[in-house]
Order: C-alpha cells, then structure tokens, then sequence
C-alpha cells in the first residue's frame, strides 16, 4: 500500500537535482582521454550543465541515469515494470543497447506494449535482455568486438557505420558512450531483439 | 557571429521606406521589399508571442530565434523555431506563432521572414528580449515552489511522490486551496484534486457546486504526461498569484483541479491504468476505481464545465486539437455551448497569442473518439457539463521544426496545455451566465424524457469557414439505423440479479455492482416489489440507455424496457398503485399516489392536486400541474423538475432516497421543504417561485 512522506521526498527531490546539476560543472578534468558522448542525437539531448548532462550521470546507477535521458521513456518504464534493474545494478560491468522512444513507437503498437508492460512480463523481460552485454564496452570497445552476445544469449554484429556503430542489420547507435555507475549506455534508433513488429495494428491512439 | 544583412536597397523601396509603418524595432534601416515589418514579441508563461504585418503574396513565414547574452550578443545558432502556415489561424490579417520549447527566463533574438512559394524573403529586423522565468518570486513562500519537471529543465517529469510533496505544498502554503482525495487508484495511488477558491473554497462539495465549478483533469493516458505539468504549475499559480484576474477568478467561482487520476499509468509510463484498462473509455462503465472516482466528483460537486487534457500523435494535427461532445443524445445546449467554446473563444484567442487551435483530427480527421459515451468528453456532454477534448500535439511537426530535443517539445506542449486551462477559466468566467442557462436548459430538456434515443452517433462539427481549418473537420459519424430508437421507455427496470449481483469486469475480476455504479452516477432508482426501476425523467436520460438497453454498444446489464402506462386523457379522479408512468397524458381531476406506488409523469398536464403520501417514488418532469403539490414520507427518490405548479408545493419529510431534485420549476404558491432528508437541492438550476420559499427550500 502506499505511504506518502512528503517532506522527505522533498528533501530527495531537492539534492538529487542539485547533484546532477551541479556535477556537470567538473568539466573534462578528470585526468585520462575519456570519449564524451558522440552521435547525431547528442545535441537534443541534455548537455553541458544541464539537468541530465552526461557528466552528471558518470557516476549514476543504470536505473537514475535511464530516468534522466530524455528519449528513454519507454525503455525506462520496461525496465522498471521488467524488475531487471536490481540485477543489472549488481553486475560488475553492463552495455545498455537503449532504443529510443521513436524506435519504440516504430516497433509497437500501443496496445501491444502495454500489453507487455503489464501482462506478458516474460516476454518484456526476453526483449529488454536483447539490449544489454554483460560486460562494460565503449563505442570503440564495441566496433573493435565486431560483435556481442546480449544477455539472452543472441549474437549480434557490430559494424562501423560513419563514426557510429550499427547493431545487426538495422539499429544504429545515435548517441553513444554514456558513462554510468557500471558500464555504458548507447542510445539507438532501433529495437533489437526478433519479436514482431505491430506498430499500426490496433486502437488508434487519439482521444 | 554576425549576419551579413543585403545592403541592396532597390528605389522603388526607398521611396515606399518614407511611408513605411512603425518598426517596433530600433533600426534605422528602409523596410527591403517583402521584408516582413512590426515585428513585435510579447512574454508569457512559457511562450512568447511573435506578431508583425503580413507581407503580400507570402506562402508562409518563418519565425528564427537566436539566444543572446545580456548585451544581446548571440551566444548560440540561429535556429527555425516556428513556421506559420494560414490554416493557423481564423484571421491572417494579424498573423501571430505562440513561440514555446525555450528554457523559460533565458534571453534571445527573434526574427520573421516571408517566404514566396520557396523564395525567402529578407529577414524582418530583430526584436530582442528575456522570455519569463517561470512563476513565482523566489523570495516568497508558495511562490517559490517549484515541480520537478520545472527545476530539471523538463528533463523529468514529476514523479508520483514528488507531486505528493508538491501538492501537500501548495495546500498548506494557501488559504485558497483544500486538497481533496477523492479516490485511490487500483494498486492504493492517491487521487488528488485541488480546490481552490478566494479567499477560500466552500467547506463541502454542494457548497463548492453552488458556485459553478469548472474542472480541469490533466492525466488519464500514464504515456500522455504533459498536461498534468501544466496543471501544476496552473495549481501553483492560482494558490498564490496576487494578480486582479486571478482574485477576480477565483471569487466567483471554485477550480477544481485532477492532476493524476491514472497515478499507477503515470508511473509505469503505459496508456491504461495497472491493469490495461484505457480509463478514457470507461467513464460510462466505471468498472476501475479511478474512473469512478471522478464520476462520483462529478456527482457530489457538480462542476458546469470541463477540460480532458490528452496528448495526440498526428504529426499534422494544429498545436492544440479541441472536439466538443458529438453524442447525439448530448442536449443541444451544451453541444452548442461546447462548440462555442472552442470556435469562439479558443480559435480566436489563439489567433490573438499565436497557438493552433483546431478541431481534433485536423488535418487527418481521425477515426476514433466520436460518439463513444465512455469517453469523458461524451460522459460529461451527457451529464449537461459543458466542455472540450484537449490534445497536444506530440511531436513538433513541419510547424515546430526545432523539437528533435526532447526538452524543447516537452515545454511546449505543457505551457500549451498551462495557455488552454487558463483559456478555459476565463471563458468560463466570462460566459458564466450563458454556461448556467445551457445548462439549466439542457437539464430540463433531459428531465422531459421528450425525442428518440440514440445509442451511437454523433452531432455533425460544421466545418470551420477557410482559413482555418477549412480543409479538415471531424468525421461526420452520423447514427446507423439500428443506434436508433425513436420510441423511448419511460423507464428500465432490473432484476435483483441484475441491481445487486457481483460482476466480474473490474481488477482483478471483480467489479462493482450495478447497484453501486448507478448510485456513483447519482442516478435515482425506484425499489418495487419484483425489482429496480430507472426512470428516465432525471438530468441524464441520455447515459441511463447506454448502460442499461440491450440494444446499447457498451451497456452493463440488459434491463426491462418499461413503457408508459397512460398517455392519453383521463378526467376524474386518478389513484395511482403499482408503477405508473403518464407521459404526454392529460389529467382532469386530483392526482393520489398510493403507499408504495411510484408516479412518474412527464409532459403531462394535471388539473387538479397531486398528493404523494408514503409512496415509493415521484418524478415529476417538464410538467404542469394546476393545483397543490404534495410529497410526504415518500420512501423512496423524488424529483420535480422543469413542472410548473400553479397552487403550493409541500415536499416533506422524504427519505429513503438521495436529496430530493427540486430545480428548474415554475411556482405561483409558498414552496416549503421540511424533514427530507437529506435536504432538497436545485442543482444550481434555480426555481421561479411567486411566492414564499421557506424551510429547506428556501434557498432553492
């Protein structure tokens, strides 16, 4: 049942934000050739000192970091409903493959994915381990892998496509190299994985 | 960076620089051909409006925002923010772009082009200016608050505890609000609604509708969040704002505010609430708790207008898709007020601030959201509330050319949807007598239980006169033959199975009872031997069939169809045992309802008295009566309504029922109301009485 403790999320609300505001303010001082973040979405994506800059998530565990990248909302929300994030948390290193909410609204009808989010669980939880690799890998880390194993067991190719990689045949990363507590974050544009593509079947969304 | 700006000055420009308009800029530059000219930037919450004078033959305009520092050197990218096209707007005389998706407070440089067919024109001289910060003095309390979405620079939504904390904030700091739960969602989320009135609101929900509400609900889809960010700040605004619209708003009337009744959707980001249940296609059905919620708010404050906030992902749509209550089994009155509403105040003020109104679908019409009576815009048309569908645009489209940053779209689309509420408020305001009249009319049209029914099918949405938005309307929808019934009953009546039998369409396969959802609607219900009867002479005629015909698309139960039971003329005395049901009848002597008979009587004419002494029911609508009326002791609802009584009316003592319905009526004689309980109400629908009101009806 829910308990409301206003004051103390207030207090939460408060110093979370100004951690990750004023985190960005560090600059590029720390010491070795770290990449900062590439890829054509970059720009509209929080930056410098912004709210959810790529500085102020360095330190962040996946879960805090995936709630402050704009264009995750959906991967977001399936990470939570998937209960996979403690596990993730507890790995020594992890790649997220992290398809943003346009590769989301591009695969999945509405009606498929809340149908997913909130009964078919299982199937949620196959889809979501096809995006992250049990071990922490950069973007040159990834081209020069040439491919990885995700952690439902598919093997995909890494290629080099421009400065950016792509996953499989399709899936590009659009901005890569986000540093987190336990490894990385790449956004990409597209669903990995093989289930179905519904986008379109359906209710139409309006009203 | 500086822009090289064309030196070239033709000499038939030259001579027209001489009788060139004001330039609201400080250039001492001639007006260039086709250059736009008056260019203007007024700051608001979260927009900025850019206005300035057309230019001849222009296609469209292209409105470029550069930030600059404070001596208004550039310090980032020109960019195109803003295209204006003429289906914007319903004049192109002023042509206006509500400019959005800036961080509020920073400063910038703003400049307008035409352009012909493709052919840029040269750029209109720059304006430049610091857009607002967000509201409120950082110095005072209450006005310093600040929600999540706001201090992380729409990084974030607020999250559910977050809008706890920020809600019980705004309480606390303001004597103009109580925060009211009004339910729990399915896995314990409280349901929260501001009420907010100067100096303070009412103490108890019918003191709160004995001023008019409006109601905004800001987030039923869990995906759609952006309207419920607007709500926020619109909640922080009016609890503290010392500014004379905002006190003159809130002294004549009371704002209730849901930001979140789907909180378990809103956390898990899913369009239905926890357990897949699209709550915007249940508000007839109330099989969720969410849904229910709002309906008994509805029951118990009776707001007189209303705003859905949705968010909608037809990239061509305008900024702001609007859709009055289509159903046709909505009254006329509040279709036609609806529609008012949207063409004549929000069309034409957003011509004013620069934001793209239209009607919902625009430019793709849209296949969905029509006559549905679960969708609240419907639910509320049938409950005689005047009010819009609100939708934000997802995505920024060709016209937003700047929202591939998330942030940027997130802004607009919440200080679009912040614009539109205090839009709404202030029609409200405005138009607050004619809102009242619609309704009291539609209310007694209802009550009259007068023309066919229609089970779905909408009202046609005329198109709007070009320029906007000539080219797109809402899909006509007209009623298929077997949506119709043109011969209505006077009532249904349910088995005790069917009244009180467990069900198994809610969380977790269990839903409430008909019993319970007919009461959460406030309907009023007859107990008979053998069963329960729904007349339909009560304020929602329209929605009873949806739910209880068999002939319905979404109904609850199968109930009995009961006809009248006299329609014709009867002279003498009438005793009325058992369920009896005049409609359109004509009585020539005393109408004597028995114990335990129930009367129902619409369009009727009775000349003579009408005495109801330890009945089960009455319901008197659109009627007349020549002689007393009287109601004792009924055991059971009462209801009169849209009747005129030429002689006294007595109602007293009757319980067994909920407040008895006293509204709309005409009366020459002493209206008295005693011992019923509870007490009598009008529905805010004001009775004419031509002579004493005293005892509980005094008010009345």
């Amino acid at each position: 049942m829910w308990t409301v403790s206003p004051r103390r999320a207030a207090l939460a609300l408060t110093a979370g934000a100004a951690l990750l505001v004023t985190a960005g303010c560090t600059g590029s001082a720390e010491g070795n050739a770290e990449a900062s973040v590439q890829g054509p979405l970059c720009d509209a994506l929080p930056s410098g000192t912004e709210p959810g800059n790529p500085t102020a998530l360095a330190t962040e565990p996946v879960d805090s970091a995936l709630s402050w990248i704009t264009v995750l909302t959906t991967f977001e929300g399936a990470m939570r409903a998937s209960d996979l994030l403690p596990e993730l948390k507890g790995k020594p290193g992890i790649t997220v493959l992290a398809p943003s909410d346009d590769a989301f609204a591009a695969k999945f009808s509405g009606e498929n994915l809340d149908q997913m989010m909130i009964k078919d669980k299982d199937t949620l939880r196959t889809l979501l381990r096809a995006h992250v690799v049990d071990r922490s890998l950069s973007l040159r880390d990834l081209l020069d892998a040439g491919s990885v194993t995700t952690l439902d067991g598919r093997t995909v190719q890494v290629t080099a496509a421009d400065s950016m990689a792509r996953i499989g045949t399709e899936a590009r990363t659009v901005c890569a190299d986000y540093r987190i507590a336990n490894g990385r974050i790449h956004v990409i544009n597209h669903v990995l994985g093989n289930l179905r593509t519904t986008v379109g079947e359906g209710a139409d969304p309006g009203h | 960076m500086k822009r090289r700006r064309s030196t070239v000055i033709a000499l038939s420009a030259l001579l027209a620089a001489s009788f060139a308009p004001f330039v609201s800029s400080t250039s001492a530059f001639a007006a260039e051909p086709n250059q736009v000219s008056n260019l203007s930037v007024n700051q608001a919450d979260g927009f900025a409006t850019v206005a300035w004078t057309p230019v001849e033959g222009a296609t469209d305009y292209q409105i470029e925002r550069t930030a600059v520092d404070a001596a208004n050197a550039p310090s980032g990218n020109p960019t195109i923010v803003g295209v204006w096209r003429p289906n914007r707007q319903i004049n192109n005389e002023k042509p206006t772009f509500a400019d959005s998706g800036f961080n509020p407070g920073d400063r910038f440089e703003w400049r307008v082009r035409a352009r012909i067919g493709t052919a840029e024109q040269p750029y209109s001289t720059p304006v430049f200016g610091a857009t607002r910060e967000p509201w409120g003095d950082l110095n005072t309390a209450g006005q310093n608050l600040r929600t999540q979405w706001e201090t992380t620079h729409a990084a974030q939504f607020t999250t559910d505890v977050n809008e706890y904390a920020y809600t019980a904030a705004v309480d606390e700091g303001s004597d103009r609000v109580r925060v009211v739960e009004i339910g729990r969602t399915v896995l314990g989320r409280p349901i929260n609604m501001f009420v907010i009135g100067y100096p303070t609101p009412p103490a108890t929900a019918a003191a709160v509708a004995a001023t008019s509400p409006l109601a905004v609900n800001c987030n039923v889809h869990g995906n759609e969040p952006g309207d419920r960010e607007g709500c926020l700040i619109m909640a922080r605004q009016l609890a503290f704002s010392n500014d004379a619209r905002t006190l003159d708003l809130l002294k004549g009337t009371t704002v209730l505010i849901v930001p979140t009744i789907n909180g378990d959707g809103r956390a898990a980001n899913t369009r239905g609430n926890s357990t897949g249940q699209d709550l915007n296609r249940d508000y007839s059905l109330i099989r969720q708790p969410e849904t229910a919620a709002y309906v008994r708010m509805l029951r118990d404050y009776r707001p007189v207008a209303g705003y859905d906030g949705h968010e909608y992902g037809n990239s061509q749509a305008g900024d702001l898709p609007m859709l009055p209550p289509r159903h046709q089994n909505v009254p006329q009155q509040i279709f036609d007020e609806s529609l008012d509403m949207i063409e004549n105040h929000m069309y034409v003020e957003g011509a004013q601030d620069g934001w793209w109104a239209c009607p919902y679908g625009c430019a793709n019409g849209s296949g969905v959201g029509l006559s549905e009576e679960t969708i609240l815009r419907n639910t509320l048309g049938l409950k005689n509330t005047v009010n819009s569908l609100l939708e934000l645009r997802s995505s920024g489209g060709a016209t937003r050319p700047d929202e591939g940053n998330t942030a940027n779209n997130r802004r607009r689309k919440t200080f679009s949807a912040l614009w539109t509420f205090n839009q709404f408020m202030d029609y409200h305001h405005a138009q607050l007598g004619d809102i009242k009249k619609a309704r009291g009319e539609a209310i007694e049209f209802q009550v009259g239980n007068t023309g066919r029914l229609v089970f779905r099918g909408s009202r046609v949405v005329p198109l709007h006169p070009a320029p906007h938005p000539g080219e797109a309307g809402p899909r006509e929808d007209l009623p298929t033959p077997d949506m119709i019934l043109d011969n209505a009953p006077c009532a249904y009546k349910l088995t005790e199975a069917q009244y009180n039998g467990a069900r198994t369409d809610g969380p977790g396969d269990v839903g409430a009872t008909v019993a319970e959802r007919i009461a959460a609607h406030g309907w009023k219900v007859v107990k008979v031997a053998d069963g329960y009867i729904v007349p339909l002479a009560q304020p929602e005629r329209g929605l009873i069939p949806l739910l209880l015909d068999a002939q319905a698309e979404e109904e609850w139960v199968d109930g009995e169809r009961v006809y009248p039971t006299f329609t014709g003329k009867h002279n003498g005395p009438l005793t009325i045992s058992g369920f009896a049901c005049l409609a359109g009848a004509t009585v020539n002597g005393p109408v004597n309802v028995r114990p335990g008979a129930t009367l129902v009587a619409t369009n009727t004419t009775i000349s003579g008295p009408v005495n109801a002494a330890n009945s089960a029911g009455v319901f008197l609508g659109d009627s007349t009566v020549r002689g007393p009326l009287q109601v004792a002791n009924t055991n059971g609802p009462v209801t009169v309504i849209g009747t005129k009584v030429s002689g006294p009316v007595n109602l007293a003592n009757n319980t067994g029922g909920a407040a008895p319905y006293v509204a709309g009526n005409s009366v020459s004689g002493p209206l008295s109301c005693s011992g019923n309980s509870p007490a009598p109400t009008n529905l805010e629908v004001r009775n004419s009485v031509n002579g004493p009101k005293t005892g509980q009806c005094a008010t009345l």
